[in-house]
């Protein structure tokens, strides 16, 4: 935290100002997160809330918030925080403010490794393809991270040129695989289309540790990640090892991200959108950036996951696309802002 | 002489290329040294291997009598800073965001943030005339408030020895002048010792107590400006005829360059 000195700042002790903004961030979380309970296809009650989560008896009620319900209200905001927190992190790496997770191809390689499971080994569950999709995001990051840094030091265009080279060929082929198979089209694209609908609680468990240690190895790069802003040299003439830094937050970014897939399919634009206003509320220094991304996008999916219920009710529409067309009309307006 | 940094048989090759060859130096301690020459004579090599942004093919190059290969990161980045050849950081940076990022070589897991680091990055804005802009970002300066915020980066590092690449490049006359008498007022009132990369001979003989001139990966000759100054150094080094007087005002070397003597141009303007 920066001294508050009198010379320089008239700001109020900024430590102050974040303390009760990430309390305000967590209750506005823990509210998102019980109206994910109550809201959707049938409206409950605290009390039938309280029982199903407590004096659990079977009932129907019960069970639609104990067994749907409540995976989803953890899910949510466990994946909405990885990907906030990935942003942030690919965003710096790649030194551009509109990349994110889905540039550097991840999610086009989870999807690709979906189709090849469900393809060649015909697995259809849905733990299955989570599993698939975890390897395929890991498996992508490695090869895109080890052709970027190959010939030469990794820079941040070589970062950005060849995810992008990868997602375009691993979409391409799942593309052309599901246009000429139909039936395989009909089971996977509830999971291409990103949801966290019909998850069981146990997917949010596998998930967790990734997220936890992924989280973690962000929050511990939080410095080294503050001067990978500057350009390289400078970075070096800080004493930053570029290369141990780079690969170091390649693998978060891999961990957060190959657990947001599994969890809940390809979320577009969460990624790309909560490091913006992470940013704009407590500004680029990664220790609080990385904080407030993750409770960004925790309320950002959270959110999206609940209104998802309704834009289409009695039906559900897939949250990916909620939160790409909100997440899509946020850029513009961001783009928009930096024209000006 | 004390000196802070040696260069032995340092040799520094761009795959096959050299870029240097078997350069030997010495930087003196306290004084402001100045690598001068033409473009491409690996003046600006030679300061980033200084500074172990590059390796070396061979030879070494020794921070008082330790070679600089065996010194930590950070540690080296304790004792030499760096101010970069057109560095960049994001626009809506803050001035103080940046400032801070040079106390990074002081700072561990462990010891995140100190009172030290709050005064170190204090003491480099004020030193540097920045502190009035601590809350602007970096995209609405100008450039030469932006040269003095990246200064007082550097500065915050708190090493002794702070290197310089080209960072009058983009500046116009004043803030040249201005930029350079900040350095001069840190090396002279701080001891530190500066290594300056410059472009600008007359602004080299002016600022530099010791000058270097470098050409094809060699150094040619160093000393004071005054004894390096020659006419006939001068059109070997940089391929110009010139008359050289002394600044009436500072009483140091000026070169006033009358003609391209490179047979390489001559054979262009004759064409």
């Amino acid at each position: 935290m920066p001294l508050a000195s009198s010379t320089t700042s008239i700001r109020a002790d900024p430590r102050i100002g974040h303390r009760s903004l990430f309390a305000g961030l967590a209750l506005l979380l823990l509210g998102l997160m019980y109206l994910s309970l109550a809201l959707g296809y049938r409206l409950y009650s605290p009390e039938e809330i309280w029982t199903a989560l407590t004096a659990f008896d079977g009932s129907e009620t019960d069970v639609v918030i104990r067994d749907l319900r409540l995976p989803r209200a953890l899910m949510a905001p466990m994946v909405g925080a990885a990907l906030g927190i990935a942003g942030v992190i690919v965003q710096t790496l790649s030194r551009n403010r509109i990349a994110s997770p889905d540039t550097l191809g991840l999610n086009a390689g989870a999807a690709f490794a979906v189709v090849m499971a469900s393809g060649l080994f015909g697995v259809v569950s849905l733990p299955g393809l989570s599993l698939a999709a975890a390897v395929g995001a890991l498996l992508t990051s490695f090869v895109v991270f080890g052709l970027a840094a190959a010939a030469g030091g990794i820079s941040p265009l070589r970062i950005v040129l060849v995810g992008v080279t990868f997602a375009g060929l691993f979409d391409s082929f799942v593309n052309v695989v599901l246009t000429v198979n139909e039936t395989m089209l009909d089971q996977l694209l509830f999971w291409l289309a990103g949801s966290f609908a019909d998850r069981k609680l146990g997917l949010a468990l596998n998930g967790l540790p990734f997220v936890v240690v992924g989280a973690a190895l962000a929050a511990s790069l939080a410095r080294p990640l503050d001067i990978l802003q500057t350009d390289d040299s400078t970075a070096r003439g800080l004493g930053v090892p570029l290369g141990v830094v780079r690969g170091l937050a390649f693998l978060a970014v891999a961990l957060l991200s190959g657990a947001a897939v599994a969890m809940a399919g390809p979320v577009m634009f969460v990624g790309l959108v909560v490091p913006h206003a992470a940013r704009a509320l407590v500004g680029l220094g990664h220790r609080l950036q990385i904080a407030a991304a993750a409770m960004v996008g925790a309320l950002y999916t959270t959110l999206a996951d609940i209104v998802a219920r309704f834009v289409i009710y009695p039906r559900e529409a897939p949250v990916g696309a909620v939160t790409a067309i909100v997440g899509g009309l946020l850029l513009l307006v961001l783009l928009r802002r930096r024209a000006a | 002489m004390d000196k802070a940094i040696t260069v032995a048989a340092l040799t520094v090759a761009y795959g096959a290329a050299t870029a240097l060859s078997a350069i030997d130096l010495e930087i003196p301690k306290g004084k402001v040294t100045v690598l001068a020459g033409p473009n491409g004579c690996g003046k600006s090599t030679l300061l980033r291997a200084i500074r172990r942004l590059h390796q070396p093919k061979s030879g070494e190059v020794r921070l008082g009598d330790l070679p600089i290969s065996g010194l930590k990161e950070k540690e080296l980045a304790r004792h030499i800073g760096l101010l970069a050849q057109n560095p960049s950081a994001p626009d809506d940076m803050s001035v103080e965001e940046l400032v801070r990022l040079g106390r990074y070589p002081h700072q561990s897991m462990l010891q995140p943030w100190s009172a030290a680091d709050g005064e170190a990055i204090q003491a480099a804005m004020f030193g540097t005339g920045v502190s009035h802009l601590a809350d602007r970002r970096l995209g609405s300066l100008s450039g030469g408030q932006l040269q003095r915020v990246w200064i007082a980066m550097v500065l915050a590092q708190e090493t002794d020895i702070i290197c310089l690449d080209e960072p009058v490049n983009h500046l116009d006359m004043a803030h040249q002048i201005d930029c350079l008498d900040l350095v001069r007022r840190l090396n002279q009132e701080h001891g530190r010792t500066v290594v300056l990369v410059l472009h600008d001979l007359n602004l080299a003989a002016r600022y530099a107590d010791r000058l270097v001139f470098l050409k094809d990966g060699s150094v040619v000759a160093e000393g004071a400006p005054a004894e390096l100054m020659s006419e006939e150094l001068i059109e070997d080094v940089f391929g110009i005829s010139c008359r050289v007087i002394t600044d009436p005002v500072h009483e140091r070397p000026l070169c006033i360059p009358i003609r391209n003597s490179s047979p390489r141009f001559r054979a262009d303007t004759a064409a």
